[in-house]
């Protein structure tokens, strides 16, 4: 091994002999990277994973303040074997079961549809499905919000459930983060599937496909590497689901305080004032999303090969 | 400013030069700025000789108290920083600036978050520093600044408890407006047989902090402080009693459980679909300004009670707190001296909000300074001058934000018949006592020993 580099190095300043100084170009030119990801990314990575090992104890009546002591890993168990933990993991597992194949399935229809040489507008169409996307989350939950609530919205009499109970606001969540989504996936396919080659195209119809067949057997099948990265990011976003319910909880005591894991690292950090257990959460469902992502990538080298 | 004329002047090459140059002169005058402001920070010495304070605070009217203190006198300045609302976010900033070692040096707080934000350990010992005021302020506003007889936090307003009804409503149906629990029952009912989409209140099942203000009533205190330790009895007698009555009131479908406030709350006011609302005295502004039109139709009177016992509850209230970081105490204090004892304070809250201080002296100005144009009935401030004497002793928890969050959550099932309110309380009598524990506090479970 060390011989390897050194006769390396041997060669390599024989033949450039400017080659340190080049190091030195190549380093600050990743310098910046380097720094922020340092200050942005590992730095509180590692101040959580630290932070999840102490706890806040206070003693008596409390007014003291607190001392931190070392707890190990009883942040973890604590959340591991917390039930409103396991409710909040029930509650995302559900949203993303309805979630994904319902806000996938539109996409791949749109984008396919936009594709497909028959429809005119097209670019008018593309925009009108992108635009939820382009309302801020927070205003996109308010007017739902609104558009659920007894008395001034008119979905409450309309439908058959009551979309803020117990039985219909999952499907109002849903509802929400597909039609603020579907429209930048269909972005992602319908770019994909213009990718596509003609050529491709042309010898299915030659083979006398037609559009559905092309569609199914072609089309699909040729964007599935992405299909995949978007629902990598769908996964992960779903895991992270904060806003929506965050912004029910006006409208709704329906939505707990720990509806979501997201929304239960909320309430431990922000209003129980348990950082330690909030932080020890945060790793979990950071681990809990890395292992999914690797899990769809997987998967999707599994299927293209 | 430099960046203005360079922005604004444009087109021509030499102009663009120029701007250019200004530019990089602006952006390094921004740069020895900070620098000189990051030094500057230790010191809290302005230039014109004021000592500088910084406040953060969410109170309606603050910036105007704050501009009428600046320039009453010359020592202080207070900076004010205005910050979301308690629990939507102004109680995390606070808790998190203090973790942080660059809290303000006052901070805003609700009675019913003070001993929360104790444990914290970022407060500073007001006892020996306000010992003087302790006769001046209304003696349910002293005690909740001083949970363990030690004072936290100077009292800036205190909110009392009351029935807010449409008058005309109850004197066309010809409904008595209810003095006690009970008849609250039969004119609930009484407002339903008139109008059958028609409800007398809601009881919102989202509000903690409203659930306790009428559990607070109920005459049993949640928490209380015997000696060294918490004693918790949140399903104790008063409470339950309290509980149940409302159980029967929600699943009878006599009162509506929807929160309170929101838009479709204001929406059932202005179709005369709620003829009342249990509230505070901040329900005086969030009257007027949901229902400008409705001049003349509402009326305000004490909360109605349980039997004889002449008692009411409170709900909100702001005091103010000095930072245990602060490097100028002393003149957070004479900032907080005059918010709280000044008679300019209530005069300048007459013209912007209903004014209800907590120091008695500013009570009678806030009386004499607030012209009531909107409410019939009874005068104003001698209703919730009669509730504000009214109010029993009360501690508050300090876990009381959690607790609060809690309710909201064990009571959601409460419409859907998953559970009723009696046996949500002993869920969470159980799980306060248990995160209590766990923070390492010295708990002792159930009420009176």
């Amino acid at each position: 091994m060390t011989i390897a580099v050194n006769s390396q190095q041997e060669a390599g300043e024989l033949r450039r002999p400017s080659r340190p100084r080049r190091r030195f170009t190549g380093a600050a030119l990743a310098a910046p990277f380097a720094v922020l990801l340092l200050c942005t990314v590992l730095v509180p990575i590692g101040y959580a994973l630290w932070l999840s090992l102490f706890t806040d104890r206070l003693s008596g009546l409390g007014f003291d303040g607190y001392r931190q002591v070392f707890t190990g890993l009883a942040n973890y168990t604590h959340v591991l074997t917390d039930p409103a933990a396991h409710t909040a993991l029930g509650n995302i597992a559900l949203y993303a079961l309805i979630h994904i194949p319902v806000m996938f399935g539109g996409a791949l229809l749109i984008a396919l549809l936009l594709n497909s040489a028959t429809v005119r507008l097209r670019q008018i169409w593309s925009l009108a499905v992108f635009l939820p996307y382009a309302v801020p989350g927070v205003i996109a939950g308010l007017i739902w919000g609104y558009l659920y609530s007894p008395n001034i919205g008119p979905l409450n009499e309309a439908l058959p459930f009551d979309p803020l109970g117990s039985g219909g606001v999952l499907s109002s969540i849903v509802n929400m983060a597909t039609w603020q989504w579907m429209g930048y996936n269909v972005i992602i396919f319908y770019t994909a599937l213009q990718a596509v080659p003609r050529e491709v195209l042309e010898a299915a119809r030659a083979d006398g496909a037609g559009a559905i067949r092309t569609a199914l057997s072609i089309k699909i099948p040729m964007i599935r590497p992405t299909v995949f990265v978007a629902l990598m990011f769908t996964t992960i976003g779903s895991l992270q689901l904060f806003t929506e319910p965050m912004v029910l909880r006006t409208f709704t005591g329906t939505v707990t305080s720990t509806w979501t894991p997201s929304l239960y690292i909320y309430e431990a950090a922000f209003t129980n004032n348990d950082y330690g257990r909030a932080a020890a959460a945060s790793v979990l469902l950071a681990l809990a999303s890395a292992l999914l992502s690797a899990l769809v990538m997987r998967l999707s080298a599994r299927r293209s090969r | 400013m430099v960046f203005g004329t360079s922005s604004d002047a444009g087109g021509g090459s030499s102009r663009t030069l120029r701007s250019r140059r200004s530019l990089l002169r602006a952006a390094s005058g921004l740069g020895v700025a900070a620098l000189a402001g990051g030094t500057l920070t230790g010191c809290s010495q302005s230039s014109s000789g004021a000592t500088r304070v910084r406040l953060w605070s969410w109170l309606t009217g603050m910036d105007q108290y704050v501009a009428a203190f600046n320039a009453s006198q010359r020592d202080v300045h207070v900076e004010l920083s205005v910050i979301a609302a308690g629990t939507s976010g102004g109680y995390a900033q606070q808790t998190n600036a203090i973790r942080a070692h660059n809290a303000p040096d006052i901070l805003h707080t609700e009675y019913q978050a003070l001993p929360q934000i104790v444990t914290t350990g970022g407060l500073r010992d007001l006892t020996d520093d306000v010992a003087d005021l302790a006769d001046g302020f209304l003696p349910a506003a002293w005690r909740s600044v001083r949970p363990d007889g030690r004072t936290w936090a100077v009292p800036m307003d205190f909110c009392p408890m009351a029935f807010f009804h449409r008058k005309d409503l109850f004197d066309k149906a010809g409904v008595q407006v209810p003095r006690t629990w009970e008849e609250f029952a039969e004119a609930a009912a009484a407002v339903r047989r008139t109008d059958p989409r028609a409800r007398i209140t809601t009881f919102p099942l989202n509000d903690g902090a409203f659930f306790a203000g009428m559990a607070w009533q109920a005459g049993d205190p949640w928490w209380r402080v015997a000696g060294d330790s918490w004693q918790v009895g949140i399903d104790t007698k008063g409470t339950m009693g309290m509980a149940g009555y409302w159980q029967d009131l929600v699943s009878s479908g006599k009162v509506a459980h929807t929160p309170t406030a929101d838009q479709s709350w204001i929406s059932s006011l202005h179709q005369g679909r709620l003829w009342g609302m249990l509230g505070a005295t901040w329900g005086v502004g969030v009257m007027k300004r949901s229902l400008p039109t409705a001049k003349g139709k509402w009326a305000v009177t004490t909360l109605p009670t349980w039997g004889d016992k002449a008692v009411n509850g409170a709900f909100g209230g702001s005091a103010f707190a000095v930072a245990a970081q602060s490097e100028v105490p002393e003149a957070a204090l004479t900032f907080l001296r005059w918010l709280s004892t000044d008679p300019a304070v209530p005069r300048i809250g007459a013209k912007v909000t209903f004014p209800s201080p907590a120091y008695l002296p500013s009570r009678k100005v806030a009386r004499e300074a607030y012209k009531n144009e909107f409410f019939a009935g009874e005068p104003l401030f001698d209703v919730f001058d009669r509730a504000a004497t009214r109010v029993p002793d009360w501690t508050w928890g300090p876990t009381s934000l959690s607790v609060f969050s809690s309710i909201a959550d064990v009571l959601a099932p409460v419409p859907t018949g998953g559970t009723t309110i009696p046996r949500a309380l002993h869920t969470l009598q159980s799980s306060t006592v248990a995160t209590m524990r766990e923070r390492g506090l010295a708990v002792r479970n159930g009420g009176r020993a």
